[in-house]
């Protein structure tokens, strides 16, 4: 079929009817690129929402409280967009950075029970804190599954010794088919995993065996056992 | 008439009223779930584990059992501790079951099944308070994580029972 159309048709309209052809290709192919751009979810002030701890969480009660100072918060979650909370339905994003989120929920306890330093220098113990999953994890479907994840070098100032702590919190919400409703959701979602992870690491036991250790070990005895201030893995998810 | 009716529409509401159960208070101060662990060739990812953990912590707060569900390794009060417990366990079997069987044959042939053992101890003196076997069967064209959502229910239901029938006295 094709030698007998190119037997009979002339080169000069053969080219004159490939252009239209070739042009109509390119013209598809440009729209559905701009099409699959067009669907990459933006951030608008209808589909931000605002992560909050709300009230403080009340730490655990230490023999000799310590004064504690957060010097950074490392994002480690491996996300391009660690604010995309949600792809599908026009898009879900935080109106802050997680690191920021975190770091300001875990000031503001230690703040209302007065075991943050005024500054790093006036500091008992130096945390550092590796961001591994904020946000929405994968559920069944059926509703929301919102998970914080994170790991926190404790460091004593003095003796430079160091303890890892780790802490995760989870919450699941139910589902919605109205957007509002499904944003309302995620939100309540994501502030009471938050909570969880934040209570987690404030009431936990390893947080209470680091800050023996690390203190005991400012006093001349030697620390239970240093973590050598390397950055911590990610836990399997 | 019109007064026998309303007496009689009191005592049906009366009755009702009578009827509701009462909100009893819940008979332990904190209830902690831990990660369940797998047995060895039970192909199922850490991340099944992770949201049956959140799972059953959100089902433990539903069943009220407990006035606080706290995470796993969060310290608790020594005055709490006698009234406090601990669920830990582990997934035992998993069989990722068979679409074309379940298809075919149907009544529960070729659905995916998943057994899990659960210790519920008290905090303070580690006792057993009680053992669970849960044992929850789902077509195998389902999500895994449908399956924890009702290994989690189940666990709970089964808990909760037992430890009302030992809280009563004999």
């Amino acid at each position: 079929m094709s030698s007998y159309w190119r037997a009979k048709t002339p080169v000069f309209l053969r080219c004159t009817l490939l252009q239209p052809v070739l042009f109509i290709v390119a013209v598809l192919t440009l729209l559905a690129s701009l099409r699959a751009k067009a669907d990459e979810p933006k951030p608008k002030p209808e589909n931000t929402i605002s992560i909050q701890l709300g009230e403080p969480i009340p730490p655990q009660r230490f023999e000799h409280p310590p004064k504690f100072w957060i010097a950074d918060v490392t994002d480690r979650s491996g996300s391009p967009q660690p604010m995309l909370v949600m792809k599908e339905r026009g898009g879900l994003f935080l109106d802050k950075q997680p690191t920021v989120i975190l770091k300001e929920a875990i000031e503001q306890s230690l703040k209302a029970a007065d075991l943050l330093a005024s500054d790093q220098g006036s500091a008992d113990l130096v945390l550092r804190l590796y961001l591994f999953h904020f946000g929405l994890a994968s559920g069944s479907g059926l509703d929301f599954f919102g998970k914080v994840e994170f790991s926190t070098i404790v460091k004593n100032a003095k003796t430079r010794e160091s303890q890892e702590v780790k802490a995760v919190g989870t919450s699941i919400a139910s589902g919605a088919f109205r957007k509002k409703n499904m944003q309302k959701n995620v939100e309540e979602d994501i502030e009471a995993a938050l909570r969880d992870a934040t209570r987690n690491f404030l009431r936990g036991t390893q947080l209470k065996e680091a800050v023996t250790a690390l203190l005991k070990g400012a006093d001349g005895t030697p620390a239970a056992a240093p973590g050598g201030g390397t950055s911590p893995k990610p836990t399997s998810n | 008439m019109r007064v026998l009716m309303a007496s009689v529409v009191t005592a049906i509401f009366a009755i009702g009223v009578a009827a509701k159960p009462k909100d009893e208070a819940p008979q332990y101060k904190t209830a902690e779930a831990k990660h369940f662990t797998t047995a060895e060739g039970v192909e199922l990812s850490p991340a099944f584990v992770d949201y049956f953990y959140a799972e059953l912590r959100a089902e433990l707060t539903k069943a009220k059992l407990a006035n606080e569900v706290i995470g796993e390794g969060e310290a608790v009060d020594d005055a709490d501790a006698p009234k406090s417990l601990v669920v830990s366990g582990t997934i035992s079997e998993y069989k990722k079951g068979n679409v074309v069987k379940s298809a075919l044959i149907g009544f529960g042939a070729g659905f995916k099944s998943l057994k899990m053992d659960a210790d519920v101890v008290r905090r303070s003196d580690q006792q057993n308070l009680c053992t669970l076997h849960v044992h929850v069967k789902v077509d195998p064209r389902w999500n895994e994580k449908i399956m924890a959502k009702g290994a989690a229910r189940e666990m709970v239901k089964e808990m909760k029972k037992v430890l009302t029938e030992g809280m009563k006295p004999a």
